[in-house]
């Protein structure tokens, strides 16, 4: 049994690391408190006529242990804002554009992920894009090319949740958001809906499908030559776009 | 039973129990009243088409509305004065007079909201909607649920000095007409941040 | 104070009572029961989580719109109808005035008012149950567009929108809201003019200061809320788009409204808890609390604080990167006051002359559970890691080992400590601690596991997993198992305690006014306290905690023993 299902991104290694170093930080801190908490109950137990050290911690001499902790909790806190600082820049900010990226369309509604592919142009937003609509479709990628996606909703508040690649973006109506990932394995792993959606929500699943290249190529080509714009699919572009 | 309840009203802090609470729901109040203008200053400052919207309020009624207001807080404050003397016809009069400016008040919202909704501004201005204009309509929600409301509190202020003004007939609890006087300056505070924000600022 | 020359008839004497005890104990039963549905809730989804498609034991089959409903109305009740009638009603109307020697609060009819009112919306909220669609079943954040039936619908039918499961819900929780806010005035009022000749701010036990800051932080953070869920319920049933995008609208703001108010709402929640902690602790180790002003101090730098932190339920939301910065510091920061409250409850203690009897173990079990959920929290207030772990199940398990022993063992605590100031009688302490350990320990046979569900990638909210080849593996069907078997003992053992309480009820009283041997006010008063509460009114002379002074003969100095 792993803790994680297997990172399959460029910066889902980042995440499980920044997990295992708030986990020490976490561990250390339980496990002293525990003591502190258990101790006295051991150690200090009525009886034997024992009677109790009239102490209000007021004085420096006994509050200073308090304060010792907090700024070492303070510390540890900082470490943890400062490492992830870069890996938070890196997943929300959107890296330029290049020729190589792959730049997509992700579409939630009413309980099924629409897929927008940029057409034989390569960009998104013009006439010749191609919606796949489809339950249980899955999203084809390039394998190690930045993904960029544009993601809207259609209907409600419904959540992109890639486990694989440790990503994880809502999608609000009326608002557009752009996120990246960068696939290095070539294999199938689920999309999921995380933002309650109605009555299907724990069956809005799809796919990601991270190819080879030549497969991806492969696959685009067969889609652009099958498919020009489904109406449904464009009148489905219209309304998010409204 | 009495010498204890006179071991108990020694305050600690010396205001009276009546105030203090008033206070404490009034803070409570703005704090409603104040989120919801937080809510309008947002989209008002995303939207500058809502300022072709406030053009279609009547600025000159609303300026009566609050000349009013400010007025029945006048009468109100004398009512206070009158109530501190001990004077409860007088009182009376000038709560009377609170409470005809309340009426007036809804009188002139009335004719406004009338108007309004005569040439397509409602709550959910179907025939803005149906031009398209989803923002404006936006801005027309907005109106009628601040200055809705606010109406609703006019309301309850009044209902409250009405009741004070039979309570004190007898020249009992003359303290609750401050408290209610209390409630009536801020309803006409709130009055005095809604006016400029719908119907001045166009 | 006419009531006490009169022969109360059955009715004025307990239904409709303006007696601030009465008002309390009609809270807590309600609390309690409202207790029992939510667990039941909770028992139907979990059994449906561990044994999908099998029919349910006193339920039968639960499809995905039930289950969706009782996720929600379990979260809701347990929040709104559990944890702030019983933490903050119940603890507040019952003991504020005992504590600061008064004989009620400072608007009795108010009070009586707050308590109905809050019923009326008890009753609404089930009723939300029985109307055609169901309750609600979306969150109980309520994000809309899904809870804003106008987006469906922008003529909505007004009558059948308003007797949906998504108004009536809103209005319940209106209702609620505006319960709370008539006993919160009540406390603040109560507090500042009705103590005892001697009161001084430095001598009012933490639990009065602490109840009465959780008043402070609910009232600035629930107006902006109301104003919203009149907005929610305007786009339901007339059809207005306050939060619809496609008529200018924005779902965000939704969002920012609720969590202003639903941040803070967890220290409305958690601060009355910790004043139990520091009313038993002391009185336990007979010791004076450690720093008792520097606590007071951090909880007015947490109610501050608490403002400032909302967003961070959002990081994934789409709010701008930079502003997520900003909140993760901001949650940073407001760690350092609960930690230093914590702190110092576990330095008193250090050097004292521990008894451990039954509240006093509760208020340790409290502790040690809390720092599991405290510590966990350190995760997700990393906005990095949050990326991954919102809305799993590492949050719910998270959530749960702070709520629950803030709700629970805080209340259970409570409990058995003020029993006999309550009843005049002594609950048996071997049930007791059996309740407790069973308690304890399957609680964390229910929610230790699903951090690992959590980090699986297992998220919240689903009925049914098996569309999902991450977590419908193994181990993770077993934890779902273990956790749904533990959360039965969970229930079943609280039926210990309901039957220690009613033997213990037909007992003959003790006559012991001070069994624990306490200092604040409270104790000085006949158990139960008569109408009035004391006879001869008490005068105080010290601060709440003097355990064991040096030059007294006994190792404890009641509030009312005139200095040397």
């Amino acid at each position: 049994m792993t803790i994680f299902p297997e990172n399959v991104s460029t910066y889902g290694q980042d995440i499980d690391n920044l997990f295992w170093l708030i986990l020490v930080f976490a561990a250390i801190a339980f496990v002293i408190s525990l003591f502190v908490l258990l101790y006295p109950l051991v150690k200090y137990r009525a009886g034997n006529g024992r009677r109790a050290d009239y102490i209000t911690g007021e004085k420096k001499k006994h509050f200073k242990w308090v304060t010792y902790a907090l700024v070492a909790l303070l510390l540890s806190d900082f470490v943890i804002l400062y490492v992830e600082h870069d890996t938070w820049g890196n997943i929300e900010s959107v890296p330029a554009i290049s020729k190589n990226d792959v730049h997509v369309g992700i579409i939630a509604r009413q309980w099924n992920w629409i897929f927008v592919y940029p057409g034989p142009d390569g960009v998104l937003g013009t006439s010749d894009d191609v919606y796949v609509d489809e339950m249980n479709s899955s999203l084809h990628v390039p394998v190690n090319a930045n993904v960029i996606f544009e993601l809207r909703s259609q209907d409600v508040i419904h959540s992109f949740f890639l486990a694989n690649a440790r990503l994880k973006q809502d999608a609000l109506p009326g608002r557009t958001v752009m996120r990246w990932f960068n696939i290095t394995k070539p294999g199938k792993y689920d999309i999921s809906c995380t933002q309650i959606c109605g009555i299907l929500h724990s069956k809005m699943r799809n796919f990601v499908l991270a190819e080879t290249p030549e497969q991806y190529k492969h696959f685009t080509d067969s889609l652009y030559a099958a498919n020009k714009p489904a109406p449904v699919a464009a009148a489905a572009a219209d309304t998010t776009k409204k | 039973m009495e010498t204890k309840q006179n071991h108990l009203t020694i305050p600690i802090i010396k205001i009276p129990q009546g105030r203090l609470g008033t206070w404490v729901l009034i803070a409570g109040e703005l704090v409603i009243f104040g989120g919801l203008i937080c809510c309008y200053l947002l989209f008002r400052i995303r939207y500058p088409h809502w300022g072709a919207m406030a053009a279609h309020t009547n600025t000159f009624i609303g300026a009566l509305n609050t000349v009013v207001l400010l007025l029945s807080s006048y009468t109100i404050v004398r009512a206070h004065g009158a109530a501190v003397k001990l004077d409860v016809a007088k009182a009376r009069l000038w709560m009377t007079c609170t409470l005809l400016g309340g009426v007036m008040f809804l009188v002139d919202k009335s004719i406004e909201y009338a108007h309004e909704i005569s040439e397509g501004f409602t709550f959910t201005s179907p025939k803005l909607v149906a031009a398209g204009d989803h923002v404006g309509s936006l801005f027309w929600s907005f109106y009628y649920i601040m200055t809705g409301l606010h109406g609703a509190h006019v309301l309850a202020g009044m209902t409250a000095i009405f009741i004070v003004m039979m309570q004190i007939r007898k020249g009992n609890n003359l303290h609750r007409v401050e408290l209610v006087g209390m409630y009536w300056h801020m309803v006409d505070l709130i009055w005095i941040f809604l006016f400029p924000l719908l119907y001045i600022a166009k | 104070m006419e009531n006490t020359h009169h022969k109360q008839s059955f009715w004025s004497k307990y239904v409709f009572s303006t007696d601030h005890k009465t008002i309390g104990t009609q809270y807590m039963i309600m609390g309690m029961i409202m207790a029992g549905v939510g667990g039941y809730l909770a028992y139907v989804f979990r059994y449906n989580l561990a044994f999908p498609g099998k029919s349910i034991p006193f339920y039968g089959m639960l499809g995905p719109q039930a289950y969706n409903a009782f996720v929600t109305i379990h979260g809701m009740i347990m929040v709104f109808w559990v944890g702030m009638p019983v933490l903050l009603s119940a603890f507040g109307n019952y003991l504020i005035p005992l504590m600061i020697g008064s004989d009620d609060m400072a608007f009795p009819t108010v009070n009586m008012m707050s308590f109905w009112i809050f019923a009326v919306s008890a009753l609404v909220l089930i009723a939300s149950f029985f109307v055609p669609g169901g309750a609600f079943g979306g969150g109980w954040t309520m994000y809309p567009p899904f809870s804003a039936g106008g987006y469906l619908d922008p003529n909505p039918n007004f009558f059948k929108a308003l007797f949906s499961g998504t108004s009536l819900l809103i209005l319940a929780v209106a209702l609620e809201l505006v319960a709370m806010l008539m006993g919160g005035i009540n406390f603040l009022v109560t507090t500042i003019n009705k103590r005892a000749k001697g009161m001084t701010a430095w001598r009012i036990p933490i639990i009065v200061w602490f109840l009465n800051i959780a008043a402070v932080i609910f009232m600035f953070s629930v107006g902006p809320l109301v104003a919203g869920a009149f907005m929610l319920l305007f786009d339901n049933v007339l059809g207005t788009g306050f939060y619809d995008p496609h008529r200018g609208g924005d779902p965000m703001l939704w969002e920012h409204l609720f969590w202003f108010f639903g941040h803070p709402e967890v220290y409305v929640l958690l601060l009355p808890s910790l004043g139990v902690l520091a009313e038993i602790l002391p009185v336990f180790s007979r010791k004076p609390l450690f720093a008792y002003k520097t606590i007071i101090y951090l909880a007015l730098a947490s109610a501050f604080l608490s403002v400032l932190v909302w967003a961070h339920h959002q990081f994934v939301a789409g709010i701008d990167p930079r502003m997520a910065t900003f909140f993760s510091i901001g949650t940073i920061l407001i760690s350092i006051p609960f930690a230093g409250i914590f702190l110092a409850f576990m330095a008193t203690l250090w050097g004292g002359a521990i008894r451990m009897k039954v509240p006093m173990m509760w208020a340790i079990g409290f502790i040690g559970l809390f720092l599991v959920g405290g510590l966990t929290g350190l995760f997700l207030g990393s906005n990095t890691f949050d990326i991954y772990a919102h809305d799993t199940y590492f949050v719910v398990a998270h959530f749960h080992y702070t709520l629950f022993p803030d709700i629970f063992f805080g209340f259970f605590a409570a409990f058995y400590y003020w029993f006999p100031k309550f009843s005049g009688k002594q609950l048996n302490s071997s049930m007791g601690k059996w309740h407790f350990w069973l308690t304890f320990i399957f609680f964390n046979g229910v929610f230790f596991l699903l951090f690992f569900n959590g980090l699986a990638g297992q998220h919240r909210r689903i009925n049914d997993y098996s569309s999902f080849s991450l977590i419908s593996r193994e181990p993770y069907q077993t934890f779902e198992q273990i956790a749904t078997i533990c959360a039965i003992g969970l229930m079943l053992t609280q039926f210990i305690f309901i039957f220690n309480v009613v033997k213990s009820l037909r007992k003959v009283k003790t006559g012991v006014k001070n069994p624990w041997e306490a200092t604040t006010l409270e104790w000085v008063s006949d158990s139960p306290p008569p109408h009035g509460n004391f006879n001869p009114y008490p005068e105080v002379f010290r601060g709440a905690y003097d355990y064991s002074l040096p030059d007294a003969e006994v190792d404890f100095t009641p509030q009312n023993t005139p200095k040397a």
